[in-house]
């Protein structure tokens, strides 16, 4: 379909703001964002292609690198899916320790959307203190699974190693200094004049939009809804007890605050887990079987889907990964950059709705 | 001749994404409800769509099943808002016509099926020009 | 030496351009890209500036396992960066095509077939302190004399 527009301005697959290719087309007028396009292809590797035909021991490490970001949701909920199809049981403390895990992952990927927004509208400062709040996070992340980022943690009927009483001690006095900080720099955001020119009122998403798009994760829970969050069905979750955060404002600015505000509910929900964390074994065992099913989980960005058919060796036949930069990156471009009052509004709006390219396209 | 850095053909990445486990359940769904050709309903798709959205459409397409249940008969049986906003195809006063149209068709003593079945047609026609 | 060489030999061990891009990974080289920056590893002290611009770069960073989408254009990039240039291949990706390069998958690593590389960083991913230490091994190897090696 032909359309007359003022301009069309592509911006990307290099650009000094985003960390990953990806080509936001906008067409313009004057200054002002008519509609915006985005084209794909960069990053697609085809995973789903390669994880068909092969056993679940295999898929379990591909499925771990279709995000780097958040590669311990995606590992927890393909395990989970599995033990769900052949109803292994996971030990109590094994059960506890993933939500630890997956807690501190989604913290760090919040720090760092965060620290890309605020790259992106170029306050340097805040962004490197958000960095170094990270690494506490990533040092965490590491001591407890051994790795950094890829770290295979989950298996089917436990977790790969125990949480040692030292090790708890390092975490908790670590979670009080990431808490600290975090907070600070919460108000650092919340008051900063110039942060609200830049940030409020700026790619709007509405409620109605959200749901027309499906968006999810932090992007819905901004645009006031907060049942989109998948924690709440989860067993553990339900009986750690937390509420979903959630906003009104729909901009970018509370796209941010929502971010900074999960990362201290997640702090919150380690230190239950902390407090209830039973002695016991960390691994039942338990060897995935046939069957299908879909299976969701809430990853950093919001719902993940998986869709596995196996059969009675565990071989994957059939699979099908839905994340949520998918419905996110859609949202944001067909929604928030419609109507971007300037052109240097969009990769600030791209990057606050925290795209990941290498989920989206898998 | 002048060869343009970015802009290549994307059709072959675009029938990439449609190949997928989910996006052919969709298309074949679809084309199964509409009475299109599957590959012609690729073609389409591929043609009209950017990459964002066809990444995005299995989504959408559970998205536009739910809010259909809620919509009134005719346009629930037509779907009226699956094809307008969950899955654009056809744009929104197109498919106002349709709706009227049928409408115009129970009242004058159609049977609601035939009706949906001709509503069905018109959509088509539009779809295809 | 001439004393211009010397004075070109001082500014550029100081003062390094650093762009990086993805052309397919899982992302995990991509932030540990990123980590380097924190003040933690601080990569600036060595005079090294991550800006991810081609035009003025003078090391490319190359993750991930090469995708159809970056066919010509990976090339493109490489030619656009002015001389002195190096790539080094930051991960398991564009050295082997790690875990993706199998069958019915859509990459088509090594990295190497494309571009030129000059040095390669394994792991899945790397730590940020390896990227560190490649980009600031490789750096004086080809900066240092160049105007002389060229000639």
């Amino acid at each position: 379909m032909k359309r007359t527009v003022d301009v069309s301005v592509p911006i990307g697959p290099i650009h000094p703001c985003f960390k990953e290719p990806a080509r936001v087309k906008c067409e313009t007028k004057g200054e002002f964002v008519i509609s915006a396009e985005v084209e794909l292809g960069y990053m697609k590797k085809g995973i789903e292609r390669i994880m068909r035909g092969r056993p679940w021991q295999e898929v379990m490490f591909l499925a771990e690198r279709v995000c780097g970001i958040c590669s311990v949701i995606h590992n927890m909920v393909f395990i989970e899916a599995l033990e769900q199809m052949s109803t292994i049981a996971v030990p109590e403390r094994a059960a506890l320790l993933r939500v630890i895990v997956n807690e501190l992952d989604r913290m760090q990927s919040h720090i760092l959307a965060n620290f890309s927004y605020c790259y992106t509208i170029e306050h340097e400062t805040l962004a490197m203190y958000l960095l170094d709040v990270r690494e506490h996070v990533m040092d965490e992340l590491e001591r407890i699974t051994g790795a950094r980022v890829t770290c295979a943690y989950i298996v089917p009927g436990g977790v790969r190693f125990d949480l040692r009483s030292e090790d708890v001690l390092h975490l908790r006095a670590n979670l009080a200094v990431i808490e600290e900080e975090v907070t600070r720099y919460m108000h650092m955001f919340e008051g900063g004049p110039l942060i609200a020119l830049r940030s409020r009122e700026i790619g709007v998403l509405s409620r109605g939009a959200a749901l027309e798009a499906h968006a999810v994760g932090p992007t819905a829970r901004a645009s006031g809804m907060p049942e989109t969050d998948r924690r709440i069905h989860h067993p553990t979750y339900k009986k750690l007890g937390f509420s979903p955060v959630s906003r009104t404002e729909g901009d970018n600015y509370a796209r941010i605050m929502v971010r900074f505000q999960e990362v201290l509910e997640s702090i919150s929900i380690i230190r239950k887990c902390l407090d209830t964390l039973p002695e016991g074994p960390i691994r039942g065992g338990g060897i995935p079987g046939a069957g299908e099913i879909a299976y969701s989980g809430e990853a950093p960005r919001g719902e993940l889907s998986y869709f596995i058919k196996t059969d009675a060796a565990g071989r994957v036949v059939d699979i099908s990964i839905q994340t949520p930069s998918i419905m996110n990156i859609e949202a944001c471009c067909h929604y928030m950059l419609k109507g971007v009052s300037s052109l240097a509004d969009v990769p600030s709006t791209f990057v606050s709705a925290d795209p990941c390219i290498a989920c989206t396209e898998r | 001749m002048t060869a343009f850095m970015y802009e290549k053909d994307l059709s072959a990445m675009k029938y990439a994404i449609l190949t997928s486990t989910r996006h052919d359940r969709m298309i074949r769904e679809i084309a199964a409800e509409l009475d299109i050709p599957q590959i012609r309903l690729r073609k389409l798709m591929m043609d009209r769509f950017d990459m964002m959205l066809l990444e995005n459409l299995p989504a959408r397409y559970d998205q536009g099943k739910n809010s259909r249940k809620t919509e009134n008969p005719v346009e629930k049986d037509l779907g009226a808002g699956l094809y307008t906003r969950a899955i654009p195809l056809i744009s929104s006063s197109e498919m106002g016509k349709i709706t009227e149209q049928v409408q115009t068709l129970i009242r004058e003593g159609t049977s609601e099926h035939e009706a949906v079945v001709a509503g069905r047609k018109m959509i088509r026609g539009v779809i295809l020009q | 030496m001439s004393i211009l060489q010397s004075v070109k030999n001082l500014v550029r061990s100081k003062s390094i351009h650093v762009a990086y891009v993805d052309v397919g990974s899982c992302n995990g080289c991509d932030i540990e890209v990123l980590a380097c920056l924190s003040p933690r590893y601080d990569i600036e002290q060595y005079g090294i500036y991550v800006h991810n611009n081609p035009r003025e770069a003078d090391i490319l960073l190359v993750i991930g396992a090469y995708t159809p989408g970056w066919e010509e254009k990976l090339h493109t990039l490489w030619e656009k960066i002015p001389d002195p240039k190096v790539a080094i291949a930051v991960g398991n990706c564009p050295i082997s095509g790690c875990l993706f390069n199998r069958p019915h998958t859509l990459v088509d690593p090594p990295v190497s077939k494309h571009i030129p590389i000059a040095a390669e960083v394994p792991g899945c991913p790397p730590r940020p302190t390896e990227i560190l230490a490649a980009v600031l091994s490789v750096a004086p190897l080809v900066f240092k004399d160049y105007e002389v090696a060229k000639r």
